[in-house]
C-alpha cells in the first residue's frame, strides 16, 4: 500500500478518532456511571470528577449472586458457540462439496430459520420446553441460541469451504486419507479464519441475548443480561449496579474478540485478495 | 511397478458422455502419454485411474487386479496435480511426511525416504519452508517429491508442467525425463502440448472426443498417422492437406486437383481407384525448393516467410490452396517470388476424404 500523505493521514487520523469517541461515549458513561457514588448519578451540571467507588460491584455480588449469572452466560455462550460451529462447520462442508442441483435449494432452507422473528417462536419455546422440563435450564437457551446461530455458521463457513481448492483434498484421497481426516487435517485449517468469524458471531450473539433468556429462564438458569435488568423494578431503578453489571458484562466478549482477532482480521480479509 | 490395463472404459457425467470406452494396455514400467485437445476425456482416464472419478463401464487394472471400486489410496498410486495441490498450512517436509503417514513407518524410515527424495529433487534446502514461500518450478519439484516419497506402482502426472514459463518447462521435462529413467516406474503422464509427449513418451495415446484415436510410439504416430486428425494435431507446423481425385496416368496414378497435379509413387498408387477422393498430406518438411532436373515440380507463390534462425517457414500459395514449406533458412526465397518445390516422395500420405482414414 502506498504511504499516506501528511493531508490524507490527518483526515484518515481525525475521522477514526470521531468514530471512535461516538463508540466509547456509551462504555466511558457505563464506565463512570458504575463508579460514581449514587449522589453524584444524576447531578446537574454531570460531575466529571468524583471519588470513585466500588460499591456498586460490591452490592451486585454480594445483595445478588451476580457470579452464577455470569457463570450461567458462559455456560450457554460457550455451550451455543462450540455446538453451533462444530455443527455448522460440518453441514458447510457438506454443502461445499456436495453436487446436486437442489443444493443451493438446501442451503438457503437453512438460512431461511435465521430469518424467525425471534417474537414469533418464543412462545412456542416455551410450550415445549415446559413440556420437555427444559425449561429454566441453561440447555434449552444452547439450544434456542444453536438454531439463530448453526444457519448462520453454515452459510458464513460454506463461503471459507469454497475457497479451499478441492485438489487439496483430491490429494490427500491419493495419499490414503478418509473423507474424515481431510477434512480436519486439510479443509479446516485452511478455513481457520472461518472458524473464528463465526465463532466470534456466535459469541457475541448468545452473549448478548436477552429475549429468550428472558422468557426461558427463572431464577436458576438466569444469564448476566436478565439479571442486571432485575435492578429495574417498578418502585427503583439501581442505576449504579445496572451500569456495574454492564461493564462486566462487555468485558468476555472483548477478550474473546481480542484473542480471535488475529484470524478475525485475516478471515475477513480473505478471498478480497487473489 | 506395474502394468496397468483399460477395458471398454467409460465416463458419462449424467447423460453426457465424455469417455468412450477406451481401451489400453500399459507394460510395467513403460512412460505413456495421454494427448489430446482440450475436452478430449485425458483428463478424466487419469482421474479415472487414481480414483478421482468413478468408472461407469469397463474394467481398470493395475497390476492384474481389478481397481474400479477401490479407494484412491489402495492403488498403489501417486498423482502430480495441474496446480501442485501442495498443502499450504505444512511446510516442504511435511508435505511428504503427510503423504508417508497412512504407510506407518519408523521415524527412521520416513526421515531416510525424504531425504533421498529430496537429494535427489534438490530440495534439501527448501524442506523447511512453506509453498508459498517457494517458485512455481519449486513448487512442481515438491509436488513430484511428495509424489516420489510413496514409492507408487503407479504415476499420474496431470498436466504437471502446464503452469511453469517456457524455459523451465524445458528443465523440468528433462528431469521427470531422467526420474523416469533413474526410477523404472510405469508413469501415464497427461498432456496436450506435442513436445512434451513427443519428447517424454515411450508410447503416446493421442485422444479425441473421448475416444482413442491412436497408439504409439512417437515415431509411429508421427510418421504413420492412422487419420487425418492424428495427421494434423502431431507435428508443429501441422501436416499441409490438399484434396485431391485420383486418376489413373500413361506412367502411373496421378493426384489432380485445380491447383496442380502430382504423380504417385507405385505402392501409394496401387492403393487408389480411378476417381477416389482423396485428402493428400505432406509435411512442412517434406516440402523442398526445386532444383535443376527435379521432374513434378509446383510452381508457388511465397505469401510469408517466417524465419526461424536455422529454419524458416514459407507460406506458400498455387491458387486458392496454402501452404507451408519448412526448409533452411539459408535457401528462403523473397516474399511474393514465384518458386517451385517439391514433396519428398517417402513423405506423401493419403487419407480416405470421407472417412479421413490413412489408406
Amino acid at each position: 500500500m502506498n504511504r499516506l500523505s501528511t493531508r490524507q493521514a490527518t483526515l484518515v487520523y481525525s475521522v477514526t478518532g470521531i468514530i471512535l469517541i461516538i463508540f466509547m461515549i456509551p462504555i466511558y458513561l457505563i464506565l463512570a456511571s458504575s463508579l460514581k457514588p449514587s449522589a453524584d448519578m444524576f447531578s446537574r451540571p454531570p460531575t466529571v470528577f468524583f471519588t470513585p467507588t466500588l460499591q456498586h460491584y460490591v452490592d451486585l455480588f454480594t445483595l445478588r449472586p451476580f457470579h452464577w449469572n455470569i457463570i450461567n452466560s458462559l455456560i450457554v455462550t460457550l455451550g451455543s458457540t462450540v455446538f453451533s460451529v462444530t455443527i455448522g462447520a460440518l453441514g458447510a462442508f457438506a454443502l461445499s462439496r456436495i453436487r446436486h442441483p437442489r443444493i443451493n435449494d438446501a442451503a438457503f432452507w437453512i438460512l431461511s430459520m435465521r430469518m424467525f422473528p425471534p417474537i414469533a417462536v418464543v412462545v412456542p419455546y416455551y410450550i415445549i420446553f415446559k413440556s420437555v422440563g427444559l425449561l429454566d435450564t441453561p440447555l434449552a437457551l444452547i439450544i434456542v441460541y444453536s438454531t439463530a446461530n448453526i444457519p448462520l455458521t453454515v452459510w458464513l463457513m460454506k463461503g471459507f469451504f469454497d475457497e479451499v481448492p478441492e485438489a487439496l483434498e483430491e490429494a490427500a484421497q491419493v495419499d490414503g486419507y478418509g473423507i474424515v481426516e481431510i477434512f480436519y487435517r486439510i479443509t479446516l485449517p485452511l478455513a481457520a479464519p472461518g472458524l473464528a468469524v463465526c465463532a466470534v458471531f456466535c459469541f457475541i450473539f448468545s452473549w448478548n441475548e436477552f429475549l429468550f433468556a428472558l422468557m426461558l429462564t427463572g431464577s436458576s438458569a438466569q444469564t448476566a443480561t436478565v439479571a442486571v435488568m432485575s435492578f429495574w423494578s417498578s418502585d427503583a431503578v439501581q442505576w449504579g449496579r445496572i451500569m456495574a453489571g454492564s461493564f462486566i458484562i462487555l468485558i468476555p466478549g472483548v477478550i474473546f474478540v481480542l484473542t480471535c482477532q488475529k484470524w478475525l482480521v485475516k478471515g475477513l480479509t480473505l478471498g478480497s485478495v487473489k | 511397478m506395474a502394468s496397468v490395463s483399460l477395458t471398454n472404459v467409460v465416463k458419462a457425467f449424467g447423460a453426457f458422455k465424455v469417455v468412450h470406452g477406451v481401451d489400453l494396455d500399459i507394460a510395467d514400467g513403460e512412460f505413456v502419454v495421454l494427448l489430446g485437445p482440450s475436452g478430449c476425456g485425458k483428463t478424466t482416464t487419469l482421474r479415472m485411474v487414481a480414483g478421482l472419478e468413478d468408472v461407469n463401464g469397463g474394467e481398470i487394472r493395475i497390476a492384474g487386479e481389478v481397481i474400479n471400486d477401490r479407494a484412491p489410496k489402495d492403488r498403489k498410486i501417486a498423482m502430480v496435480f495441474q496446480n501442485y495441490a501442495l498443502y499450504p498450512h505444512m511446510t516442504v517436509r511435511q508435505n511428504m511426511e503427510f503423504a508417508l503417514k497412512p504407510q506407518r513407518l519408523s521415524k527412521a524410515e520416513v526421515d531416510a525416504k525424504i531425504a533421498g527424495v529430496a537429494a535427489m529433487l534438490g530440495l534439501d534446502v527448501l524442506l523447511h519452508r512453506k509453498p508459498a514461500q517457494l517458485s512455481g518450478g519449486q513448487r512442481q519439484r515438491v509436488a513430484m517429491g511428495r509424489a516420489m516419497v510413496r514409492t507408487p506402482e503407479v504415476f499420474l502426472f496431470d498436466e504437471p508442467l502446464s503452469n511453469l514459463d517456457a524455459k523451465l518447462r524445458t528443465q523440468v521435462r528433462m528431469e521427470i525425463a531422467k526420474l523416469h529413467k533413474q526410477l523404472g516406474t510405469t508413469v501415464i503422464y497427461v498432456t496436450h502440448d506435442q513436445v512434451e509427449a513427443m519428447t517424454l513418451a515411450d508410447k503416446i495415446v493421442i485422444m479425441k472426443d473421448g475416444h482413442i484415436e491412436q497408439i504409439g510410439s512417437p515415431e509411429e504416430v508421427f510418421a504413420r498417422p492412422k487419420n487425418l486428425f492424428v495427421a494434423t494435431f502431431i507435428g508443429s507446423p501441422s501436416m499441409n492437406l490438399f484434396r485431391m481425385t485420383a486418376e489413373r496416368g500413361d506412367t502411373g496414378t496421378v493426384l489432380s486437383s485445380p491447383a496442380f497435379s502430382l504423380l504417385l509413387p507405385v505402392e501409394l498408387g496401387a492403393k487408389l481407384k480411378p476417381g477416389q477422393a482423396v485428402t493428400l498430406g505432406v509435411r512442412p518438411s517434406d516440402v523442398r525448393l526445386a532444383q535443376a532436373g527435379d521432374a513434378d515440380a509446383i510452381e508457388a507463390r511465397v505469401e510469408v516467410v517466417e524465419y526461424l534462425g536455422v529454419e524458416a517457414l514459407v507460406d506458400l500459395r498455387i491458387g486458392t490452396q496454402e501452404f507451408i514449406a519448412q526448409i533452411p533458412a539459408s535457401e528462403r526465397p523473397a516474399l511474393d517470388q514465384a518458386v517451385k518445390v517439391v514433396f519428398n516422395p517417402a513423405g506423401l500420405h493419403l487419407f480416405d476424404s470421407e472417412s479421413g482414414q490413412a489408406l
